[in-house]
């Protein structure tokens, strides 16, 4: 087979935030090019490009990935979650009021990528302790807020998610 | 943002197709963990990439109780290795340095073939695999082979693999008694990793991130003049991790605790 032969675009199908997308996309095509440039959701973000400073995480099938390092091809037969995906109305998801409540933020570019990563984190380990937590914060960088404030505000999520969860069981 | 050349995308469940497809300019690609950035930075110029998530038959993870081994699958991902209970079982250290490489999106979407085919040498799963004596099944249009790790990864981003061959599965065989990894890092990648198995008779050990490529040596217990030879003729790299002399420092420093004294 010669480069030419090898098609350059190709028919991608999933669900993003609970929409329902079919596109033809380049091969070349990222993630976040994808979900900025063709979809308007810049609640995603882009920075180093290298997969080492998380803004530009999403949720694909529940897993976090730099959007900036995987091509839009492969999400064809995934469901695919951004920072636009997770308040339900006028009710932001519960990470996203406790990085409001702790001040988890300050000029705010790396905080969707935080978000995300805490949503992907709480909904693998709903019982996560400090050290996961930290284990699955730290390929996220902050430059302004420092990461105390974020981390408590993962924790407190945790523990709001968990006590929801416990009503909803009753 | 970087925008990436052209690309043409080969993909099939069939892994004939996809061998068919592999060569100089059709390059494998799985998680694109390190292929997408290299390709961005126009380190690697492929024409098209063949996708290998699609063949089952390097996605799988089996546990084969009669040879005492587990063969991965070269496309499963770090995550799913760390997570799987079989490899949890009856390889902890490995499922436990799987959990820990890079970051969470990088275990999300980075396969153990993109690993020890990419073949940095800041990994922590080749210093591990070649500790469990681990072999790398080999295919290609042409045929197969089984290379051992240290065939496989020859140095600082260089594998064995020609062109037109894939890293297809990773036989590794139970992890024995007495086996350890411990591993100094500060950013996403290692600066120095040790496995070690030490029995009462035995001390093997392998380095692994801080050489081109992972070195394992097997002694006599106590053997501490041997030790220290192994660890002086080690040829650390010195990179912005550290100089040569600080990573020999921590790895003595480390032997001294776990096995006693190496000087």
């Amino acid at each position: 087979m010669t480069g030419s032969q090898a098609p350059t675009s190709t028919v991608v199908r999933c669900r993003i935030n609970g929409r329902d997308v079919e596109m033809l996309v380049p091969v070349r095509l990222t993630v976040a090019e994808l979900l900025r440039d063709r979809l308007g959701l810049t609640g995603t973000k882009v920075s180093c490009e290298m997969q080492v400073c998380g803004v530009c995480t999403v949720l694909v099938d529940g897993n976090p990935v730099s959007s900036c390092a995987t091509l839009a091809c492969d999400l064809d037969g995934t469901e695919v979650l951004t920072v636009e995906g997770l308040a339900r109305g006028r009710n932001l998801h519960p990470v996203q009021e406790a990085f409001m409540a702790a001040n988890a933020l300050q000029c705010g570019f790396c905080t969707p990528g935080f978000i995300m990563m805490a949503v992907a984190l709480l909904d693998a380990r709903p019982d996560a302790d400090q050290a996961e937590v930290r284990e699955w914060m730290d390929g996220n960088l902050c430059r302004c807020t420092g990461y105390a404030p974020i981390e408590t505000a993962v924790t407190v999520a945790a523990s709001r998610m968990n006590d929801s969860s416990l009503e909803d069981d009753q | 943002m970087a925008v990436l050349p052209e690309l043409g995308l080969v993909r099939s469940s069939d892994l004939d197709e996809v061998l068919a497809a592999v060569g100089h300019d059709y390059a494998p690609y799985a998680g694109g963990t390190e292929l997408v950035p290299a390709t961005g930075l126009g380190l690697r110029r492929p024409a098209a990439i063949v996708d290998l998530k699609r063949v089952e038959a390097l996605k799988g993870i089996e546990v084969d109780a009669g040879a005492g081994s587990v063969t991965i699958g070269a496309a499963v991902t770090h995550r799913r290795l760390s997570d799987h209970p079989g490899v949890r079982e009856h390889l902890p250290t490995l499922a436990a340095a799987a959990s820990r490489v890079g970051n969470a999106r990088v275990r999300s979407t980075g396969t153990v073939g993109g690993n020890l085919c990419f073949a940095e040498p800041r990994s922590d799963l080749g210093c591990v695999l070649l500790a469990l004596g681990a072999t790398a099944e080999v295919r290609s249009a042409r045929g197969a082979r089984t290379l051992g790790i240290d065939e496989l990864i020859l140095g600082a981003f260089e594998t064995s693999l020609e062109p037109d061959e894939i890293l297809a599965t990773v036989t590794v065989p139970f992890e024995p008694p007495g086996m350890s990894y411990w591993k100094l890092q500060s950013y996403e990648r290692p600066t120095l990793g040790v496995a070690l198995v030490v029995t009462e008779d035995r001390w093997e050990i392998t380095v692994g991130a801080a050489t081109e490529r992972p070195t394992r040596i097997v002694l006599a217990a106590g053997d501490t003049a041997g030790l220290a030879a192994f660890v002086d003729g080690l040829e650390f790299s010195d990179d912005m991790t550290g100089p040569p002399d600080y990573k020999r420092s921590v790895l003595r420093a480390h032997l001294d605790q776990t096995l006693g004294a190496t000087q």
